[in-house]
């Protein structure tokens, strides 16, 4: 909600051309002592001169008078008229939130029904029965506003009144015009004043048109739109009588709604700020990537930075994140939310978030033929290609994942569609074929239902039977189980497990997971990532039995029981990691962990440790304390201190 | 889907059946003798004979109820009684003129969303980019313009300064073909420019809101190519929210029509009801008014069933 005290910065330009709009025509005997209704026939259609800035009208009258005086008769119409509709609806919408029963009915349904009728025609239809003038146009302008605050106030109010605090204050016994006036009102004011400036300005338009019509405004009192309808008979002789009028009337509206436009984003942010980058950010080619050699390598990520590409410095939110996916291994990537895991893989697929960029490192990949490539430098089309068919993804959430209005199997037969010819119908045969192997029953009846249909567990046999659609080399699991309840989630593991065993061509798992219990069954290697760079890395077994780093011994201490036998203490009590993972832009000097560390040391504060290998090279460990660490280091460096 | 039609067809008659009541209501109402007051021109009231004429004319000297129920049934035979000014027949005049509105109406859509859909998934899909910021200004300005000014600005640039296209008028179709769609061009332009710029707006809002679901990013990872992924993921999905809004701004459209026909003095409904509210020649104004309340209302009726079309989960409730 906007704060009284600081009027903000984007608000200042619209609010001086609105004020500026609406006070001059109320000052107009300051600016011209012409009378708007003085008719001088002799002088009729006269230039501009000294005397007469903008010239005269059809009937010899002063045009800067009349445009002025004009806007005093349409704005007076249109405020005086949304004002009494925002009084009236506002009444009508606070009582029908506040004591709710038949009000409420009344309040949402005159609106509906007066939202379907043409404004203008029903103005018409009032004008025909009571005649033209001023006062007329207010009445019918404000019945035909009032349903739509009213309809706005209501719901508003409701939302409010269910707010904790206004449920208190009605507990506490403060009486009911109390809680409307001083708690409620003030809360929505915000949407009310949208709805305000909107209305003016609607209410500007049908004066103006009505008055074009002859309908409105009684001559030979002046309004912007009698001045177009008179001038337009001679605009060709003078086109000066139809810009100027026209011109005051669009600038008005165009004040209004730039403030209503303004005004909304500055109550509501969220609207204002949205991205301003595609949904995804493109693999840079920023090195020369290492050659691979070893042929049952699938992909390397080297040296990987990634850095918030918004929002003022940029922030590293993957730091020096080096990892090899090998063929028929599963690999692991295993952290807390936030520990930059996801964006790794999504950097693989080339699927980075717009507001995420590459800042260093290199992604490669081997292709079905056996060629390395290097994602920096592909265009958007080998990417296309490579994306669905080297290589596949399944995401967290099942239930967002698929596109709720296509059919299943639309959203698979495009799928496979996208990377082989062939027909529609043996296309949806093989993808009824997929979803079989998936262990989806009915597949030939459910391969025509929608998302919606279908359970959590059924979307993700989905997402996994359309990622296996070309038999990748290498299958990214992000979370895939997390959304899921507990007997679905060891199902979906089980054909996770399954499908690995029956691939022929050597599929390469990479499973993102903060799951040590999952990771355990499926894992052959795990990564652990901690505040976007890799603490651990290793053969599953050896980091699960004898984590070398203290946050993989938290993480495992801290997981439940069920996996006994990762338990050294094999106590009741699941002891928790303190404190929470720094904000990727204010990370400690030093090593991230150590804040939270049980066992950090002075030194920690100062060097920032490497990833160390181990002596057989199987392992490796990012911690000053580790076995792997130099040993010098540690000592020369408390030395220094 | 036939219940969900079905449904939705009764709740559209629902809403005509209300919207007569209101226009019928209105008359009784009003304070006074209605007779009197249509007859009645500035100050000067009519003769009693005028009065009592126009009184059995209408029904009036019938009992309220009699005259709802045969206001009712005449309505729904598409009778809709005679001018108070030449006696004629209103449904016949409504007839003829109607066509020419629809085609105003039907022309100006196609261009407003030929207009504006294109522009606006481009200026969403590159919110903050150069082409957005562009159309997105010239759509604040347009927005601000009301339709009756358009008109008469193409009229001074196009007619009287270039003088390329007609300033107004009408001539049939079968008359002359060239002719007629010369002066189609103008009125249909400005309606359609009016509709654009709410139909820029909604698409703007709505594939930028689309784009970033989740599906999105699955069908980019299942390796469409973009243009597949922006039509069948983005845009498909935008296209609902769009139509349903459009078909809540068709009342400001309709409303706007009545200007512009005005303006380009093409004789559709407009003429007929902008003189019959000069003459207070209510049974016109009324079946004028019916007819638009019905054509909105039959147009929403589409939207909804096509958006039940679009979106599974609207027909699945």
């Amino acid at each position: 909600m906007m704060s009284v005290r600081s009027f903000p910065k984007r608000m200042i330009v619209p609010s001086l051309l609105l004020a500026a709009l609406i006070i001059i025509p109320f000052v107009a005997p300051l600016i011209t002592a012409e009378d708007p209704v003085k008719i001088a026939v002799r002088y009729r259609l006269a230039a501009p001169d000294l005397a007469h800035w903008l010239g005269r009208d059809e009937f010899g009258r002063d045009r800067l008078a009349r445009v002025l005086y004009g806007g005093q008769v349409s704005l007076t119409v249109a405020f005086a008229a949304t004002t009494i509709a925002c009084i009236i609806g506002t009444f009508f919408g606070l009582i029908g939130a506040y004591f709710r029963g038949p009000s409420e009915f009344v309040t949402s349904r005159l609106s509906d029904i007066v939202l379907c009728f043409p404004p203008i025609l029903l103005a018409l239809l009032v004008v025909t029965l009571f005649g033209p003038g001023a006062g007329t146009l207010v009445a019918v302008l404000s019945v035909l506003y009032f349903p739509t605050f009213a309809r706005i106030t209501f719901s508003e109010a409701l939302r409010v009144t269910s707010l904790d605090f206004v449920e208190a204050s009605r507990a506490l016994g403060t009486p009911s015009h109390r809680i409307v006036l001083g708690t409620i009102l003030p809360n929505i004011a915000g949407p009310l004043s949208v709805q305000y400036s909107l209305t003016a300005a609607a209410a500007i338009t049908i004066e103006s048109g009505l008055s074009f019509l002859g309908l409105g405004v009684v001559p030979p009192a002046p309004s912007w739109g009698q001045m177009i309808r008179g001038a337009r008979q001679f605009m060709n002789q003078d086109p000066l009588g139809i810009m100027i009028p026209c011109a005051a009337l669009v600038l008005t509206i165009y004040a209004i709604n730039f403030f209503c436009d303004r005004l909304r984003d500055t109550l509501d942010p969220k609207g204002a700020s949205s991205s301003s980058m595609d949904e995804v950010s493109k693999p840079l080619a920023l090195a020369d990537a290492p050659a691979i050699r070893d042929p049952n390598v699938v992909a390397v990520i080297s040296n990987l930075r990634l850095e918030t590409a918004r929002f003022g410095t940029p922030a590293a939110v993957v730091e020096d994140v080096s990892l090899t996916l090998r063929a028929n291994q599963c690999t692991a990537l295993v952290g807390e939310s936030g520990s930059g895991k996801s964006l790794s893989s999504l950097a693989l697929m080339g699927l980075l978030p717009g507001a995420i960029r590459q800042a260093s490192g290199t992604l490669q990949l081997r292709r079905k033929s056996g060629e390395v490539v290097d994602l920096g430098f592909l265009d958007a089309r080998t990417l296309e290609d490579i994306r669905g068919n080297d290589i596949a993804m399944i995401f967290q959430e099942p239930m967002t994942s698929l596109n709720p209005i296509h059919k299943i199997s639309d959203q698979m037969i495009e799928a496979i569609l996208a990377h082989r010819p062939m027909s529609k119908a043996d296309a949806r045969a093989h993808a009824i074929q997929l979803l079989k192997r998936v262990g989806m029953n009915d597949a030939e009846q459910r391969i025509d239902s929608y998302p919606d249909q279908m359970s959590g567990g059924m979307r993700q046999r989905v997402m996994i039977g359309m990622a296996l659609t070309c038999e990748p080399r290498l299958l990214i699991a992000d979370e895939p189980t997390t959304a899921l309840d507990v007997t679905i989630q060891a199902e979906i593991i089980e054909l996770l497990q399954s499908l690995r065993q029956d691939q022929g061509s050597g599929l390469s798992l990479l499973f993102i997971s903060h799951n040590l219990g999952v990771v355990a069954d499926i894992a052959d290697r795990v990564a652990v990532m901690y505040s976007g760079q890799i603490v651990e890395e290793g053969p599953a077994d050896q980091i699960l039995r004898d984590p070398h780093h203290p946050y993989t011994r938290a993480l495992i201490e801290s997981m439940p029981s069920s996996h006994e036998e990762l338990h050294s203490t094999g106590g009741d009590r699941l002891p928790a990691i303190s404190g929470t993972p720094p904000l990727p832009s204010a990370r400690p000097s030093g090593c991230t962990f150590r804040d939270r560390c049980p066992i950090a040391l002075p030194a920690c504060a100062e060097i920032r440790p490497a990833l160390y290998p181990s002596a057989d090279g199987e392992r490796a460990v990012r911690c000053l304390r580790a076995p792997e660490a130099p040993a010098g280091l540690m000592n020369h460096q408390t030395e220094a201190a | 889907m036939l219940a969900f039609i079905s449904r939705r067809m009764a709740a559209a008659a629902a809403m005509l059946l209300v919207i007569g009541t209101i226009i019928f209501s209105l008359l009784i109402i009003i304070p006074g003798d209605p007779a009197e007051l249509l007859l009645s021109t500035g100050g000067g009231s009519a003769s009693p004979e005028a009065i009592a004429n126009l009184r059995s004319n209408m029904g009036l000297d019938q009992p309220v109820l009699v005259q709802y129920v045969s206001f009712l049934y005449n309505t729904a035979r598409l009778d809709f009684g005679t001018s108070i000014v030449d006696n004629g027949s209103i449904s016949s005049v409504i007839a003829l003129r109607l066509p020419r509105t629809l085609e105003i109406i039907v022309a100006g859509t196609i261009l407003a969303l030929l207009l504006a859909i294109p522009a606006g998934t481009a200026a969403g899909l590159r919110a903050g980019g150069k082409f957005d910021i562009a159309t997105s200004a010239i759509n604040a300005l347009l927005t601000s313009v009301p339709g009756f000014v358009l008109g008469t600005l193409f009229i001074y640039f196009f007619a009287q300064v270039l003088g390329w296209l007609p300033a107004g008028g009408y001539v049939a179709l079968a008359t002359n073909p060239a002719q007629h769609l010369q002066m189609l061009i103008l009125p249909s332009l400005t309606v359609g420019l009016h509709l654009a710029t709410i139909v820029f707006r909604m698409t703007r809002a709505s594939v930028l809101e689309m784009r970033g679901h989740d599906w999105v990013r699955t069908a980019v990872a299942k390796g469409l190519r973009r243009k597949n992924v922006v039509r069948r993921h983005i845009l498909y999905n935008a296209l609902g929210p769009i139509i349903t809004v459009v078909g809540l701004q068709l009342g400001i459209l309709l409303g706007s029509t009545v200007l512009v026909e005005f303006v380009y003095n093409w004789p559709g409904l407009s003429g007929l009801l902008v003189s019959a509210v000069e003459q207070r020649d209510y049974p016109t104004v009324r079946a004028v008014i019916l007819t638009v309340a019905a054509i909105f209302i039959g147009i929403n009726l589409v939207i909804d069933i096509l958006s039940s079309l679009l979106d599974p989960r609207i027909r699945l409730q």
